[in-house]
């Protein structure tokens, strides 16, 4: 009988850390260190359950964390229940180019905001957080994620957030994410990361391009329903790619022109 | 080196090849050409199986959280287009999914080249019957046995007699394709149209039942999901509406836009990023078609009339 390793199999461990950020979205840390560079993404499983891939949402060396939104029956399944373990196996996918480009305008629409947290932490760590400006649009101001880690932010690079729909007490910006692209449009000449739901990427991209932002410079992850995160099981193809492979991030210009870029 | 044998010389082929390996064969069991275990070369059909060799290597249902293991197994009778749909997903999946790798690996076939053109069958596009890549390759012409073998199993063939025409499986080849002719893909990949009516007519009749992904022998898509005895994978259909689901919608929500996907991943996306169809011409996605869907008439559809 001859066998050999079997990548499905995960590394289990519980959280040392459960915080609630919104209603429905929790953060859980590990006591294991990050080996993922910001954009990557591992498969999170619950015995019994289910698998699904979630974005890292710390930087390389920090402890190794992931913020959930509740929406299926794996993540729902962690934020009821706090004490078990959990399943990793990764890190998958390719990461933000960060490195060697003039400025990074990152824009996160709701969930899209774990890696561009770990990017803000990447990029600190080597001492470029001047080089970036974040756009954050949250639907309303208690479903903004890290509250806490904005107001840090805040203070350490250019980081604008907007929301949907305000509320009394919300003092600032009000309007979807693509009004604060007018913004940034004197970084035209760097590059701009794009994460959150389909349409806000498409119209984020159109707003960009609008402002001068060039496809070759606009960088999307791409979500699709992905059970293997190793190039198997074949649900997440966009035209010739596998997005768990060749993405999650994908170079605008060279997806362009496949019809299933968006939803 | 092609190699004369007899039909004993066969089974004594076999008898060594099972000093080292489980021996299966194509052979009819209740009217139906299934593999299982031979005991004798006799045993063997050389009929088209009823369904592809693909489950020797891609099990339709396990569990993924046990250890990839395999024994060495070596399987006769496998058509030439079967076998070659196993060389095409190599290009995907082999050395990332461990279960398919470590029986890839530990498997040895033995295909037989077509002498007649099976209904419907259309091989020819696709290089067939005749494989460049193959473990052992044999073709069956009157009394004889015509065996060519892959350098790592060559040793199998020491002490037969040497064929005197070493051009026979290149004359089958021209001669096969003289008789049956071709389908011309004439860069199906560039044709294929998105807004073609083909796919919404496909899309009319089919009635979602994946029977062209279970029995295509190049089809290799798994779902991946948990129920109380483990985690399993097991064979999954593009075809099916949950195929891609996510939180964030569904990215092809109507059947024609899941008929669409299947053709562009074999015609298209394939032959862009692997440099090869992912179609063997088996014609079995056709023959298990329960309302009659052609994948030829996707290849020889004029989209240019549309």
């Amino acid at each position: 009988m001859i066998t050999i390793k079997n990548e499905y199999l995960p590394e289990k461990m519980k959280p040392i850390r459960f915080r609630m950020e919104t209603d429905d979205t929790y953060t859980i840390v590990f006591s294991k260190r990050t080996m993922s560079h910001a954009g990557q993404f591992y498969m999170l499983s619950v015995d019994g359950v289910g698998e699904s891939p979630i974005s890292v949402a710390s930087g390389f060396g920090n402890p190794l964390t992931f913020s959930i939104k509740a929406v299926g029956s794996v993540t729902k399944y962690i934020m009821d229940h706090r004490d078990s373990a959990i399943g990793l196996r990764g890190p998958y996918g390719n990461t933000w180019p960060w490195k060697g480009a003039d400025h990074i305008v990152a824009i996160a629409g709701g969930i899209g905001i774990p890696p561009i947290k770990a990017l803000i932490e990447d990029m600190e760590s080597e001492g470029n957080l001047s080089d970036l400006t974040v756009l954050y649009g949250a639907r309303s101001p208690k479903d903004i994620v890290y509250k806490n880690e904005i107001e840090a932010w805040k203070k350490e690079l250019d980081f604008r957030i907007t929301v949907d729909n305000g509320d009394p007490s919300w003092k600032g910006n009000v309007g979807v994410v693509t009004t604060l692209i007018p913004g940034v449009e004197r970084f035209k000449n760097g590059s701009a990361f794009v994460i959150g739901p389909p349409i806000m990427m498409k119209f984020s991209v159109q707003e960009l391009i609008k402002h001068g932002f060039s496809p070759e410079n606009i960088y999307l992850s791409l979500e699709r329903r992905m059970e293997c995160g190793i190039g198997v099981c074949g649900h997440c193809n966009i035209g010739q790619w596998y997005v768990c492979e060749s993405g999650p991030i994908f170079r605008y210009s060279d997806v362009m022109n496949e019809p299933e870029v968006f939803l | 080196m092609i190699y004369e044998l007899t039909e004993e010389d066969m089974w004594r082929l076999l008898q060594k090849i099972a000093e080292e390996y489980d021996v299966f064969g194509s052979k009819e069991e209740l009217g139906e050409v299934v593999f299982s275990k031979i005991s004798s070369f006799s045993e063997v059909s050389e009929k088209k199986s009823s369904y592809s060799p693909k489950d020797f290597l891609i099990k339709r249902s396990e569990n993924i959280l046990e250890i990839p293991r395999a024994e060495k197994k070596a399987v006769i009778g496998v058509k030439s287009c079967d076998l070659r749909g196993f060389y095409l997903m190599d290009l995907q999946i082999l050395n990332k999914d461990p279960f398919y790798t470590v029986r890839r690996q530990n498997t040895l076939f033995i295909n037989f080249v077509c002498t007649e053109m099976c209904p419907g069958g259309f091989c020819t596009s696709f290089g067939g019957p005749v494989l460049d890549d193959y473990d052992i390759q044999v073709l069956h012409i009157g009394q004889s046995y015509f065996v060519e073998a892959d350098p790592r199993y060559e040793r199998y063939l020491a002490g037969f007699r040497p064929a005197s025409d070493q051009d026979v499986f290149v004359k089958h080849s021209k001669e096969f394709n003289r008789k049956y002719g071709k389908i011309e893909l004439n860069g199906i990949e560039k044709r294929m149209k998105w807004s073609s009516k083909l796919w919404t007519e496909f899309a009319n009749y089919c009635i979602s039942c994946g029977a062209c992904n279970y029995s295509c022998p190049t089809c290799y898509c798994i779902d991946v999901y948990d129920d109380e005895t483990g985690r399993k994978k097991e064979w999954d259909s593009c075809i099916l509406e949950g195929f891609t689901k996510t939180a964030a919608g569904n990215v092809r929500p109507d059947l024609s836009d899941r008929l669409r996907q299947r053709f562009y991943h074999k015609f298209k996306y394939y032959k862009l990023s692997k440099g090869e169809y992912l179609c063997t011409g088996c014609n079995r996605c056709v023959d298990d078609c329960p309302v009659d869907i052609d994948i030829k008439e996707v290849i020889t559809h004029d989209y240019d009339k549309e």
